[in-house]
């Protein structure tokens, strides 16, 4: 099993304005502290942690909407932390991102068939109108929302509107950030099985950022928990899961709320 | 009038429609008391969003209400004037809402998003308003609430906007917060933290919350009542307690089958069956021809 990327030494800092004294310039604030793993090829790799762990900037390091301070990306074996815009533009189509926030990444003022339809004509990937439907066929959508405006759908579909952008690509890699958060629990599980079918069918990569346990154990090959920009677990999913080395990764499974009655919860730490 | 009446929220046969007289909401009818936490359910698309905006009176324009009643503390929302509406609802309840995103501000600091509304609609001074900003920032466990009130939107992790949103609703002490899957983008320590603190707070002030979600995991642990919609129209409304031991409807069972099993890890992703949604569809097109509400 090859490596997809191999990430080494990998920093990353903001400015910290808040801490900014009056002279000079705002101290950094480290939110990746410099860590190295492997994604493999073709699996589905869980990223888990606390909100603020650094998990969607890691993620945007490797869609390369971020620039590293320092440590190497290699993407099958192409060194891409450092690459400028231009350089980057072949590897585009390869590097998909579905968002956390759906709305802000829908153009309003744009029909959904062609929110789908544009990003495949920009990379020579067809862009029909016949094509836009395909895509919202595989995400559960009927044909008849392809005339839909963002603004006319609920939370839910906006989100597979998302998805059925990004797969109707073809990419190689495919960062999927809290994509399922807000999907109900059916559209959930449809969405899901149609992630695992395609990274399957289609030997797709997938980075997949989620609060959910209980979906990162069913859907993910491997995962990695994250915690103040360091990797704290990582490994076959099933390992880290029955055996935590962290304390982190123990106080994260032990707060999952489990769909039955359970009065002492609360009390629980 | 207000101090009489039991309830913090009733909502009476709720019908909302689009102008082509497509049905979003159909026959509505729950209720909140104070202090109770209310989970409402159902698919993607079912209108729960929707009946929190017509309880705010923020429904989108090309959406009537057609037929139904909203009682804010027993007064009647929907005979009020506008204004003296919008008055009512600013003062008395709050809305965590869906998308943190695009509810915040893009080009203001976080700190004055919380603090305005705070002083211009509830009148408090400026430091107590600052004041309680930065005590309910640092209440929902963020952890450096005066570098996050300097912060514009875009620099905050998912977790953080919506930590920040929930901070801002609770602020004021409102009767009645309407959440609108408030804890998706947190993780399960925070979440858990979340749902202890909103737990909290009802108990000190008696806020009454609508509790908008999708994770049945989540129902089960703060709510004691449940909504199940489908398709706009109440499946099933009963106890917490009834609904995982005893759930009455079809479509109350199959959301519950349809959640991932922690434990379970050989039973598949099991979307509710195709068969049985076309089954609810067939008995709502029945209701729409009998019903008349609302049209001429
Ligand atoms: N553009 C930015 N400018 C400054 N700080 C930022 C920026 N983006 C993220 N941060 C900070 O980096 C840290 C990590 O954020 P990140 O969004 O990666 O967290 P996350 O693990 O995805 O959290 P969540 O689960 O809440 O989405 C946070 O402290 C956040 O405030
Ligand atoms: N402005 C609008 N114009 C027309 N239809 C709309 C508009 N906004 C929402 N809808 C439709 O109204 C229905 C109810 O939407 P609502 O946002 O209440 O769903 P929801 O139950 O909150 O779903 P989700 O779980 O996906 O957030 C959906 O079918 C949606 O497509
Ligand atoms: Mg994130
Ligand atoms: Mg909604």
């Amino acid at each position: 099993m090859s490596a997809l990327f191999s990430v080494r030494d990998l920093r990353l800092s903001f400015p910290d304005r808040a801490h900014k004294p009056l002279f000079g310039p705002a101290p950094r604030n480290e939110v990746l502290k410099g860590f190295s793993l492997d994604i493999p090829e073709g699996r589905i790799t869980g990223i888990v942690g606390e909100s603020g762990s650094g998990k969607s900037t890691f993620g945007r390091v490797l869609v390369r909407l971020l620039e590293p301070d320092s440590g190497q990306v290699l993407f099958d074996g192409q060194e891409i932390g450092h690459l400028d815009e231009a350089a980057l533009r072949p590897l585009r189509r390869d590097l998909q991102m579905i968002f956390q926030d759906p709305m802000s990444s829908l153009n309003p003022r744009h029909r959904v068939w062609r929110i789908i339809s544009q990003p495949m004509k920009r990379y020579g990937r067809g862009g029909t109108k016949a094509d836009a439907i395909a895509a919202l066929e595989k995400v559960g959508l009927p044909p008849t929302f392809a005339e839909r405006y963002p603004h006319e759908l609920s939370g839910g579909q906006r989100q597979r509107v998302g998805i059925a952008r990004a797969i109707a690509l073809e990419p190689r890699f495919i960062l999927a950030d809290e994509i399922v958060s807000g999907l109900d629990v059916s559209s959930q599980a449809q969405v899901l099985s149609l992630l695992k079918t395609l990274a399957r069918d289609m030997g797709l990569t997938v980075a997949f950022i989620s609060h959910d346990l209980s979906v990162i154990r069913h859907l993910c090959d491997h995962v990695i928990v994250l915690n103040h920009g360091e990797i704290v677990d990582h490994g076959p999913v099933v390992e880290v899961f029955e055996a935590p080395k962290s304390e982190i990764t123990k106080t994260l499974l032990s707060a999952i709320p489990l769909p039955e009655l359970d009065d002492d919860w609360f009390d629980e730490a | 009038m207000s101090s009489l009446h039991a309830h913090t929220l009733d909502v009476i046969k709720l019908n909302i429609a689009l102008p082509n007289g497509h049905r979003l909401l159909r026959n509505v009818s729950l209720t909140l008391e104070p202090g109770e936490v209310r989970a409402l359910v159902g698919e993607s698309g079912a209108g729960k969003s929707m009946i929190g905006k017509s309880v705010l009176g923020i429904l989108p324009p090309n959406v009537a209400i057609t037929e139904g009643e909203i009682l804010l503390e027993g007064q009647h929302l929907n005979m009020m004037t506008p204004p003296t509406r919008r008055k009512i609802v600013a003062q008395s309840a709050a809305l965590i809402p869906q998308d943190p995103l695009t509810a915040l501000n893009p080009v203001r600091k976080i700190g004055p998003q919380i603090i305005d509304p705070l002083v211009r609609i509830q009148g408090w001074n400026a430091r107590e308003a600052e004041t309680r900003a930065l005590d309910l920032l640092d209440r929902v466990h963020i952890r450096d609430p005066k570098r996050v009130m300097q912060s514009y939107p875009h620099e905050l992790s998912g977790g953080m906007r919506q930590r920040v949103l929930i901070a801002a609703a609770f602020a004021p002490s409102p009767r009645l917060i309407v959440a609108d899957e408030p804890t998706t983008a947190l993780d399960v320590t925070v979440q858990k933290q979340i749902l202890r603190l909103i737990r909290e707070l009802q108990q000190e002030t008696g806020t009454a919350v609508l509790f908008v979600t999708h994770d049945m995991g989540v129902v089960a642990k703060i709510s004691q009542k449940v909504t199940v919609l489908f398709a706009g129209k109440v499946m099933e409304d009963a106890p917490t307690r009834e609904v995982f031991t005893n759930p009455q409807h079809p479509y109350t069972r199959a959301l519950i089958a349809a959640t991932p099993s922690y434990a379970d890890l050989e039973r598949p992703f099991s979307p509710v069956p195709a068969s049985l949604i076309a089954d609810l569809h067939a008995q709502i097109a029945q209701d729409d021809l009998l019903y008349r509400g609302g049209r001429i």
